[in-house]
């Protein structure tokens, strides 16, 4: 197992009211080396809170977060991170973005940045080394996060909502990018989506979670043939099984929603 | 992308007569009103107490050029806005950062701003002069804090628009407290370190002219006042005039240090 869940759970306090909220619940999940698992949920349902705790950029208030398998020896990282907003940095040209990682782990000048061009080159980038972000495309600017990402050669990469901004038609090119990229790299992949079609054409496995507390509701294995279609039987069915999962979860998130708000 | 090449393609031949015209205008508008003001003077037979001529202002600038008292009356003024705007700009600079990005430095930098940002620094002169003498010390105090509050209070903004993300972004990749600092915290804030530097200096040259008019026999706040003291006027427009070209030179000089500094930023 590259990552183990135990037990995670998140708990806010709202400073005003003092209203105690319960973001996650008693996660247990386990993800093995090179799955592009999917975290599939309602909004809200703390899908994204939980990829912040594996990143280490949230601490949980309950349960434990380890990687057994995970290689110490060397300057690596265990995760990176993708967001969906790129969070590029706006000062900072393409090269410049994707050697950040590198550059503040001090990794020589001269082999992070051949490493950088590599990664650009990898995710079809070359010949835009000197732009800046806002000179891009979202869906380039989602390749340089996706790039700088690589660039600490982490064992895993967190995606939140990385295609949620982008038009229908770069998402498309982007999902199947994603796919050869995750087959390039070996990498695992841990991807939050709230699209039922994105889970299906992407992922080895749908964990589809529950509306707040978040839950883990289902696990659901992928064992569908790439390149995937949604036209396709079995992604149809599929399709049908996860909608059927997330639907309810949707529903129930609305309805609490409206208790809330009344 | 093809749409956008063309559209480049399609601007480039038009730009330099563009250019051209408006530079035109510009210079029309200056002449036209040179020309007017000359007219009013030798014509209406404007007492030149109240209206000197533009000639006659063009006249006296090259004689206390020629005579060195205005090359003098520049440099020792220049002296006192360069230190105090240099010392005021770093210290708001250094102090906006850290009250930008660590709270308790906030809290205590906070009620002082609010305190002493309101008073005219103008009005802070006398105390100064109380306590750095009669030199040049009670003049660059005085620019530096009316420089320092202007990019302080910048730089704090600057500090707060910084996108959060960004702040978790160079976290994941593995920065440090003092790595997100120095790479993502300054150049971040950066745009609005010369907004403020921009206000700072229209500030230094506000109030290098106030400290010239009292105690003091050399700058050009003094050169000026001195000559409206002898009903000089022709000499009283050499000063504004000499005034205006430093403000213009002064702005010129921060966008071209702003260009290199935040290439990302082009507008």
């Amino acid at each position: 197992m590259i990552l183990e869940l135990r037990n995670v759970g998140k708990r806010w306090t709202i400073e005003r009211t003092g209203e105690q909220i319960v973001a996650l619940e008693s996660i247990d999940l386990d993800v093995g080396a090179g799955e592009f698992l999917i975290l599939l949920g309602p909004s809200g349902c703390g899908k994204s809170t939980l990829l912040q705790i594996v990143a280490g950029l949230e601490g949980a208030t309950s349960g434990a977060v380890r990687f057994p398998d995970v290689d110490r020896a060397g300057n690596r990282k265990r995760t990176s991170m993708v967001f969906q907003e790129y969070a590029l940095f706006p000062w900072r040209t393409v090269l410049d973005n994707v050697v950040f990682g590198p550059e503040v782990r001090h990794v020589a000048p001269a082999t992070r940045e051949a490493a950088a061009r590599r990664l650009i080159d990898l995710v079809n980038l070359t010949g835009f080394e000197r732009r800046y972000p806002h000179e891009l495309s979202g869906g380039m600017r989602q390749r340089v996060a996706l790039a700088r990402a690589l660039a600490n050669d982490p064992d895993i990469l967190l995606f939140d909502e990385p295609l949620a901004a982008l038009d229908a038609q770069t998402r498309r090119i982007l999902q199947d990018e994603l796919v050869r990229i995750w087959g390039e790299t070996r990498k695992t992949f841990i991807y939050v989506t709230h699209s039922l079609e994105e889970a299906v054409l992407l992922g080895t496995r749908i964990v589809v979670m529950t509306a707040r507390p978040g839950r883990i509701k289902q696990t659901v294995d992928v064992r569908v043939d790439r390149p995937r279609h949604l036209s396709g039987r079995a992604e149809a069915g599929l399709l049908d099984l996860v909608d059927g999962l997330l639907r309810e979860e949707v529903e129930r998130a609305m309805a609490s929603d409206m208790v809330v708000r009344s | 992308m093809s749409t956008r090449a063309e559209s480049l393609a399609a601007a480039r031949p038009a730009a330099p007569n563009l250019r051209l015209r408006v530079n035109a205008r510009k210079a029309l508008s200056v002449a036209l009103i040179l020309v007017v003001w000359q007219a009013i003077v030798s014509l209406g037979g404007m007492n030149p107490l109240f209206l000197p001529s533009p000639a006659a202002v063009l006249v006296s600038a090259w004689e206390l050029i020629l005579s060195g008292q205005l090359p003098w009356a520049v440099l020792v003024s220049l002296n006192r806005i360069v230190q105090g705007f240099v010392y005021g700009s770093l210290v708001g600079i250094a102090l906006g950062l850290l009250a930008g990005a660590i709270k308790w430095v906030d809290d205590v930098v906070d009620p002082w701003v609010a305190a002493i940002y309101p008073i005219p620094k103008s009005a802070l002169f006398p105390l100064f002069l109380l306590w750095f003498g009669l030199g040049d010390s009670s003049k660059i105090v005085t620019i530096s804090v009316g420089v320092l509050f202007l990019v302080l209070i910048n730089t704090v903004t600057g500090v707060k628009s910084i996108n959060p993300l960004l702040l978790k972004a160079a976290q994941d990749l593995g920065a440090t407290r003092a790595q997100v600092f120095v790479k993502v915290i300054l150049p971040g804030a950066l745009p609005n370190i010369f907004t403020g530097l921009r206000l700072g200096i229209g500030m230094a040259l506000i109030l290098v002219f106030i400290t010239e008019i009292e105690a003091t026999k050399a700058g050009l706040g003094f050169l000026l006042w001195e000559a409206f003291q002898l009903l000089d006027t022709t000499r009283v427009f050499v000063g504004v005039v000499t005034f205006g070209v430093l403000g213009i030179l002064s702005s010129w000089a921060l966008q071209w240090l702003e260009r290199v500094c935040c290439p990302w930023a082009r507008r």
